[in-house]
């Protein structure tokens, strides 16, 4: 079932890459010309409905193939010289959801078409499992790239039926999978420097789209913990980790670098956290205080390191189990800033 | 003589005769090798080699005490950590008994502790029966129950990536680790870009953490007994593995392992007075709706008794570490004197690690032994030993002085 143009203009990602790279050129150069007027409208168009709309969402114009297709490079191109997070994280998941909509009410075979064109290993299959029909087999890395942002504990791969390799899934799972690969697709093309290629007269549009939405558009920076640390607040992990520190007791590699780093993050010296570990058997202070200070971001690469996520924590056998104070936490530092703001209105 | 000198000098002779047989790992020029040397424990890090010859005279010359390789593939892999430049790692796990809780009960460990001296059998425990102490040393020996038990966890995480996951036995690597384990590494192109994040779902698969049995085919009311149905014996994945499970469980368990469960005693009853019925029951439907009382929820802490039993423990953290640096195969394990080997994984249920990666086969020598468990090398069994002096062959000797249990007599 080969791609129409139809289908081009449903998922203009889709076209030829070189291809693509070629007709940006031009369409950089003649981005003035007034026959562009209205394929630069509908770029602009795009990118104002992924930023009013909630859930963040580009229409479809049926029988306008003319400029859909178009109108998505240069809607890419515009996103990009935004040089704002949020509009470009923004956009890629408006039209990923916009394919995923689409995507819902085509035949498995089309389906088929758009997953491999993402070069993913996938055939239809026609599967009862259990009381479950599925539609689809995919090939277990494809599927694994893709659920890294998935919560539900349906998409975890433990809960999934894997047989040879394959992962059966139905055509609306499959769906939800091939959102977020072509979200990731677009997000990664959003990161090319067009900004000194562009005519004047189009950076001026997106600085007016950018004041027009200014009310919108929320830049979330790394917040950082002020004031005094909380210890009563703690997620009961780190409690845990703390505490073993404290008595000497032997901690894992991967615990005292959760520890360390929860530490830090929450605005702890990386000497007083040093001296924490200080009781510890094997304590080195040297070497302690090098880990200490690289994960601070002090050493080496200069990353300042985050801990890992309650779902790794789980993994690697450091969570203590879900207690009451943990429901919906996802990160032992969301925990911590959840449970401060709860102490603060006590006192 | 010093034991240290004496166990590098008997090094250093293997590794002049056999260096020759260790093997270069697929592209060597790409990967990262690190070393412990006999001397103050020290690391060689971030080492390269262009080949296998070099590696050989290198290890030929510093006598390790430990060889490493990196499971990852570097652009350079000489450079500090953060300019390597990562290309891939392959898929590992490591299956150590010290993750495992044997029938042996490790009663051939001790401690002791490092406040007030006291000692004692099997795993330390959190705190010192004498003072609260919570700082020991501890002294661990591979027994046959471990071995044994090391094998079992292989050979259940072989059949997950042969039946769930696909590969071929001839992509997957088997090795026995030189000490209390196993190594199992997958080298193949199609999970070589896997990030960590996606290894470490491929790690709760193994291990069965965060496993719904609702997902598996456990159906019914939240509450009461009406359960309808669940997942059978001959099915793939984890659903044949929960009934599989589920089935052994129902049919071994004792009244205590019911108790432990926190079943009404109704239950049990019905439990133990069915199991007759529960095992026909396999035939057709399985016992889901059999036993009366049982409802989803009870099933559910049955099942985690089954996916227990049925998931694989392994070292989590290795196999969701993309930098790791594991064992190079054909290189002596300093706790031990014995070889890393690798085997095919189709040869798993007859290999013996206990003949298989002995290195030393000629010479005796006599030694001054501390405290030793009884063990066995080839088809000979040596000990148990306290405050004695036995001339032994040099691969059981060579065992006790790299235990640190022995002193060489001169």
């Amino acid at each position: 079932m080969p791609l129409t143009r139809t289908d081009i203009a449903k998922y203009p990602f889709l076209r030829d890459a070189a291809e693509e790279v070629r007709r940006e050129d031009l369409d950089i150069q003649s981005l003035e010309s007034p026959e562009l007027g209205s394929i630069i409208k509908r770029a602009i168009e795009r990118i104002e409905e992924a930023l009013k709309n909630n859930p963040p969402q580009v229409s479809y114009r049926k029988l306008e193939e003319d400029i859909e297709i178009p109108s998505f490079p240069v809607a890419v191109i515009i996103a990009a010289a935004s040089g704002s997070n949020y509009i470009k994280r923004r956009y890629a998941l408006a039209e990923a959801i916009r394919s995923y909509n689409l995507l819902r009410e085509e035949k498995r075979e089309k389906f088929l078409e758009v997953a491999k064109a993402f070069n993913w290993r996938i055939r239809l299959c026609d599967d009862t499992i259990g009381d479950r029909r599925f539609d689809f087999a995919v090939f277990f890395t494809d599927y694994l790239r893709n659920i890294k942002l998935f919560h539900e504990s349906s998409f975890k791969l433990v809960n999934r039926p894997l047989l040879k390799g394959e992962v059966f899934l139905t055509k609306r799972e499959a769906a939800r999978l091939l959102l977020e690969e072509i979200r990731r697709r677009i997000e990664e093309r959003l990161n090319a420097d067009v900004r000194s290629k562009l005519p004047e007269k189009l950076l001026n549009q997106i600085e007016d789209l950018k004041r027009r939405y200014a009310g919108h558009i929320k830049e979330t920076p790394f917040e950082d913990f002020t004031g005094e640390m909380v210890t009563e607040a703690f997620p009961p992990c780190i409690e845990h980790l703390l505490s073993d520190a404290k008595e000497g007791r032997h901690i894992s590699h991967l615990g005292r670098f959760t520890l360390t780093s929860f530490l830090l993050n929450i605005g702890m010296k990386p000497s007083e956290v040093v001296d924490i570990f200080r009781s510890s058997s094997d304590f080195n202070e040297r070497l302690t205080r090098y880990q200490v200070e690289h994960i601070a971001g002090a050493r080496g690469s200069g990353t300042r390191y985050i801990p890992p996520s309650c779902e790794t924590l789980r993994t690697h056998g450091l969570c203590p189990g879900l207690s009451e104070l943990c429901r919906g936490v996802k990160h032992p530092l969301a925990g911590y800033r959840r449970r401060i703001r709860t102490f603060k209105k006590e006192s | 003589m010093n034991r240290l000198h004496f166990i590098r000098d008997k090094f250093a002779e293997f590794y002049e005769e056999n260096a020759s047989k260790i093997e270069a790992p697929s592209s060597i020029s790409r990967r990262e090798f690190g070393f412990f040397v006999f001397k103050e424990n020290m690391v060689i890090r971030h080492k390269g080699f262009i080949n296998v010859d070099a590696l050989r005279i290198f290890i030929k010359r510093i006598v390790p005490s430990h060889a490493y390789y990196s499971a990852a593939y570097y652009e350079t892999p000489e450079e500090t950590m953060e300019k390597k430049g990562w290309l891939g790692a392959d898929l590992y796990f490591d299956i150590d008994a010290d993750h495992i809780p044997t029938e042996c009960g490790k009663i051939h460990d001790t401690w002791l502790c490092r406040n007030c001296g006291f000692q004692g059998r099997g795993v330390a425990p959190d705190e010192c029966p004498a003072c609260g102490g919570k700082k020991f040393e501890e002294q661990k020996w591979p027994c046959e129950v471990c071995l044994e038990s090391a094998k079992y966890e292989a050979m259940k995480l072989l059949d997950f990536l042969i039946e769930d996951f696909g590969f071929s036995i001839h992509e997957i690597i088997v090795s026995f680790s030189g000490h209390r384990g196993y190594h199992i590494q997958v080298e193949n192109e199609d999970i070589r870009m896997l990030d960590s994040v996606a290894r470490k779902e491929i790690v709760d698969y193994m291990t069965g953490v965060g496993l719904e049995p609702v997902y598996h085919g456990l159906r019914g009311k939240t509450y009461g007994a009406s359960v309808i149905s669940g997942p059978n014996l001959d099915e793939t994945g984890w659903r044949g593995r929960i009934a599989r499970g589920t089935h052994e469980f129902l049919l071994s368990a004792t009244r205590e392992d019911l108790e432990d469960l926190n079943l009404k005693r109704k239950v049990i009853e019905e439990i133990l007075s069915k199991r007759d019925e529960i095992l026909r029951s396999w035939e057709k439907r399985g016992p889901w709706s059999l036993i009366r009382g049982v409802g989803v929820k009870t099933w559910e802490r049955i099942i985690k008794k089954a996916v227990e039993s049925q998931s694989v423990r392994i070292d989590t953290v290795v196999t969701t570490d993309i930098h790791r640096l594991i064992r190079l195969p054909n290189t002596l394990h300093g706790k031990t004197g014995w070889l890393k080997v690798n085997f095919p994984a189709g040869e798993i249920e007859e290999f013996d690690p206990l003949s298989s990666a002995i290195a030393f086969k000629k010479g005796e020598v006599t030694i001054y032994v501390k405290e030793a468990p009884e063990f066995r090398i080839g088809e000979e069994t040596f000990g148990p030993y306290e405050n004695e002096k036995v001339e032994l062959p040099m691969a059981a000797a060579l065992f006790l002085l790299c235990k640190g249990a022995a002193e060489v007599v001169d």
